[in-house]
């Protein structure tokens, strides 16, 4: 026990406290810097998720002022955070008593406890995707922009379809070498991978380009790799493309460009079987559809600036028997079965909604902890406040 | 001498008066008897553009600041109006070819266009159209480079296209909508649709606008006053019908507000008191009793004239707006300098040292002029995108953010003139030495609580509006840096590891984390090795942190050496 106190005593340390603040300080701003050139996705995982980050020289001073190399390891948010929560706990069992003088900076630091904790639980447990549907059509899947899959899709049997799907992350890091294996009725390589790409039409793309795909829509409209979104663009999807060859015995049967961006799989003959395949963001499904009714998106008069959009949808849940009209528009989400639902943008020509799905256990906690903060703060603060008013009126 | 000292503060306040007044009075007329042709009705007529509804001087002005950088024109050696140079582009579209409204900085552009005068930076139509082919190639040419990679050059040409075009626009009067609705179910209209081709609009409001101007055209004063007091008229019977609301009121205040210019003046008034301030600590060793006093009363009497005016536009806008006081950047400025007057005169209220007015008075100011240069894209009251149209939460959010911005550059000025006056000067003797490091203390405990509940009502915003509490995105970081640089200033000084000079020079710092947040998180979408039109801020920007920083460094010179702390 003896031995226990001094660490504590340690980590109790408000010369602890500050150090972390700097620290987070520094952590920030690199992560903030560190978007001009990464999607906020990517800065998310290695800055403020992590353990420990590599964080460039170079990112503090601007290229074309002065070229630095090299790195330098800091702590990332994931340390900085229990360190703070540690720091925090360990002061109140230090130094902290329960009286009313004391009541506000408890309360303010359980919010901040809070905060932190939710900020914990959004970064392990929150899924989120995006629910594209076109007008008249439903949709029983969420997609996850931030990854997406090769699907071979087997049609044969009337009952289901049989699907095998190849995750991006294989094919991003197989430059040459086949994947194969014995679920797929052929092997895929990897000619091109793009993480972020544009789609050119037939007039806008060029005979090179169209001559790089041998087969399939990729005769029709070319890949061309662009820029990963970054998080000072505000666009956090990036759209991939791949040119792949597919191999059959060894032959080739063709090279195909996949991409979410196109719009329908296309068919890949094999012997006398014939499979979709078609590069689509991962999807994953649920017991309930959601059907676009109508959606509506208007503009103030004489401008292409939205005045509001909404989705008027029909949810149908047949196991929970649920089958009803919902309208959900900007800042009016819909809550359903631990999901949540907003309106988040559209489909080109407005022909169609596309809705953000949020998956958070922990969504509530800010709201607590902002409202313990507050009134902690209030209380604290109020009362030196009124005493100071108080001593210079008297 | 002695009489004098008693009663400059009224003699400064009735001069501000009757200042302010004559202000007022131009607002209400300005010099139209003069005129050849009357322009107060057809100035007030609303018409559409950007969405919003909005009076003809309104829209003028802004064309007019969008192309030449001004809200007036110079005609044959005078200055006019915006919305005389609109309605002779309107009505005498060949002499209006002639005004240099086209405002051009890039050396290589002018050349291009082989406008070889370097004495001037505004150019007209036709000095310009006989190069309009190489215009549009070259901004063909530099739209297929994104933005934000563009170099000056070719930023230059692309906006010197846009603005040829929108000037097209105007003259062609597809911009604005002037035709009004009338009726139920009617929406503002184009006067000419885009297809040239088309049939004009026939609508009793078209006929009355075309009226207007062809009657502008012929120059008959009388029949054009009664023409557009006709169609005032009828705007005014319809605005039920049409939806034009309180369009009409509206548009007159507005029209007057846009010559008073609120902020403009008091923007001089808070200089004014901040040279007032100046003064009175100039005077303080030698009439410590008298002269001292008055001046800062005088100073004070000066902010709160300001302040009122602050309010008044701030109010207008409100209420034009139907919006709480922030909505965009411009807006945050002017909000920003709003907080800080009341916070600063209530310390002077606690401390009776001067400096507080002084650095109320020099961020009144400041914050003013900075949203002067925001106001150069056009319109500042333009629609709210829809994930923004929130009233609740732009009242709530955004108004607690943005006070806790103010507090925190409050505390860093304090600061500033603590260091600066305690180094530097014997003025912070005694008592100010010791009260102005507790001002600066209890204006950070403020601001971080205000950037703290500002910041978190924001995450419940964006928690509401698309699911994530907290997306690390570089606005909601900026947030957060104000947030972390209080704290980290507050909990050092609980924990005895800075002490007054140490908690001032911090706050100096926390000016460049605010700024920073404010600003610098906007010039990252232009790129690091790039910046155009943002230049000139970036400029700004980088010289108030290097400024700032300077101040700091300052504060840490030995106390020994601290003119205010040495011995009497």
């Amino acid at each position: 026990m003896n031995a226990f106190k001094p660490l504590l005593r340690s980590l109790s340390s408000l010369r602890l406290t500050v150090v972390l603040f700097a620290l987070s300080i520094v952590l920030i701003l690199a992560g903030t810097l560190a978007q001009t050139e990464q999607g906020v996705w990517m800065v998310v995982e290695r800055y403020f998720r992590s353990l420990f980050v590599l964080i460039p020289f170079q990112l503090f001073v601007p290229a074309k002022v002065l070229g630095i190399p090299g790195v330098f390891p800091f702590p990332g948010g994931l340390t900085l955070g229990v360190l703070l929560f540690v720091n925090l706990l360990a002061a109140h069992a230090v130094r902290f008593t329960l009286s009313w003088k004391r009541a506000g900076m408890i309360a303010t630091h359980a919010g901040v406890l809070l905060l932190l904790v939710g900020e914990f639980v959004t970064g392990a447990f929150a899924k989120e995707g995006n629910m594209t549907i076109a007008e008249g059509q439903s949709a029983n899947y969420i997609e996850d922009t931030r990854t997406s899959e090769l699907a071979i899709i087997d049609r044969s049997d009337p009952a289901d379809d049989l699907v095998v799907v190849v995750p991006a992350s294989l094919l991003a890091e197989s430059a040459q070498a086949p994947i194969a294996s014995g679920m797929m009725p052929f092997a895929v390589r990897v000619v091109e991978w793009m993480p972020n790409a544009r789609v050119l039409g037939p007039m806008q793309a060029s005979k090179l380009q169209l001559a790089r795909a041998t087969v399939g829509t990729g005769t029709q409209v070319a890949a061309v790799a662009v820029d990963v979104a970054t998080g000072v663009d505000g666009a956090d999807i990036d759209t991939p493309a791949a040119y792949i060859e597919l191999l059959h015995d060894g032959t080739s049967l063709g090279t195909y460009m996949v991409s979410p961006r196109l719009n329908a799989p296309q068919t890949v003959v094999v012997g006398a079987k014939r499979y979709d395949i078609a590069l689509r963001f991962e999807r994953n499904y649920r017991s309930y559809t959601v059907s676009l009714l109508d959606f509506k998106h208007d503009r103030f008069v004489g401008t292409e600036t939205a005045r509001n959009f909404s989705s008027l949808v029909r949810l149908s849940d047949p196991t929970e028997r649920v089958d009803r009209e919902v309208l959900i528009s900007m800042n009016n989400p819909l809550r359903y079965a631990g999901e949540t639902f907003y309106q988040a943008s559209f489909a080109p020509d407005d022909s169609g909604t596309v809705l953000q799905v949020v998956r958070n256990p922990g969504w509530m906690l800010p709201y607590f902890s902002c409202a313990l903060v507050a009134l902690g703060l209030l209380v604290h603060f109020g009362a030196r406040l009124s005493s100071s008013v108080r001593r210079k009126i008297a | 001498m002695k009489k004098l000292a008693h009663w400059f503060p009224a003699l400064v306040a009735l001069c501000v008066v009757a200042f302010v007044s004559l202000v007022l009075v131009r607002g209400f007329d300005e010099g139209d008897l003069s005129r050849a042709m009357p322009l107060e009705g057809i100035a007030r007529i609303p018409v559409s553009a950007g969405g919003r509804t909005k009076p003809l001087d309104t829209f003028a002005r802004n064309t007019l600041l969008r192309l030449s950088g001004r809200q007036t024109c110079e005609i044959d050696g005078g200055t006019h109006p915006a919305i005389e140079w609109i309605l002779e582009l309107w009505t005498n579209p060949k002499l209006a070819a002639e005004r240099r409204v086209f405002r051009i900085d890039h050396p290589d552009v002018r050349s291009l266009l082989a406008l070889s005068d370097a004495t001037r930076t505004r150019f007209s139509w036709m000095e310009i159209s006989p190069k309009l082919d190489e215009v549009v190639r070259q901004a063909e040419l530099a739209s297929q480079i994104p933005r934000k990679k563009q170099d000056p050059f070719q930023r230059q040409i692309s906006d010197l296209y846009g603005k040829l075009a929108e000037y097209a626009e105007v003259q062609s009067l597809r911009t604005p909508y002037t035709v009004a609705p009338l009726a139920a179910g009617e929406e503002w209209a184009p006067l000419m649709g885009a297809d040239p081709r088309a049939k004009p609009l026939d609508t009793v409001s078209a006929q009355a606008f075309r009226g207007m101007l062809a009657s502008y055209a012929t120059g008959d004063s009388a029949d054009f006053t009664r023409r557009v007091a006709g169609y005032r008229a009828l705007l005014e019977s319809k605005a039920e019908e049409g939806n034009l609301g309180n369009g009409s009121s509206a548009s007159s205040f507005e029209v007057i507000m846009s010559r008073c210019e609120p902020f403009y003046q008091a923007s001089l008034l808070y200089l004014f008191a901040f040279l007032l301030g100046c003064v009175a600590m100039l005077a303080s060793p030698i009439s410590p009793d008298r002269w001292k006093p008055s001046l800062l009363r005088s100073a004070l009497i000066v902010i709160a004239i300001a302040f009122v005016l602050h309010t008044v536009g701030l109010v207008a806008r409100i209420y034009l707006q139907g919006r709480p006081p922030v909505t965009n950047l411009y807006s945050s400025a002017v909000f920003i300098g709003w907080v800080c007057i009341p916070l600063a005169l209530a310390g002077e209220w606690f401390a009776r040292i001067g400096v507080l007015a002084m650095a109320a008075s020099l961020i009144g100011f400041a914050s003013l002029v900075v949203a002067h240069n925001l106001s150069a894209s056009g319109d500042t009251m333009e629609m709210m995108q829809a994930v923004l149209d929130s009233n609740f939460w732009l009242a709530t959010h955004v108004v607690v953010v943005t006070v806790g911005y103010s507090a925190t550059f409050l505390a860093g000025f304090i600061a500033i003139f603590y260091v600066l006056g305690g180094v530097f000067t014997r003025l912070l003797r005694g008592d100010a030495m010791k009260a102005l490091p507790k001002m600066i203390y209890g204006v950070i405990c403020f601001a971080a609580f205000a950037s703290f509940v500002g910041t978190v009502l924001g995450g419940i915003w964006a928690d509401q509006s698309w699911g994530r509490f907290w997306g690390w995105d570089p606005k909601e970081n900026g947030a957060a840096l104000i947030v972390l640089w209080n704290l980290l200033i507050l909990h050092a000084r609980w924990g005895g590891m800075i002490r007054e000079r140490g908690v001032a020079a911090l706050a100096i710092a926390g000016n460049v984390v605010t700024a920073w947040s404010w600003f610098g998180t906007n010039m990252l979408g232009v790129g690091l090795h790039s910046y155009g039109f943002m230049d000139s801020a970036v400029f700004a920007l980088v010289t108030f942190c290097i400024v700032q920083l300077a101040l700091m460094s300052v504060a840490f010179v030995p106390l020994a050496r601290w003119r205010s702390l040495a011995a009497r």
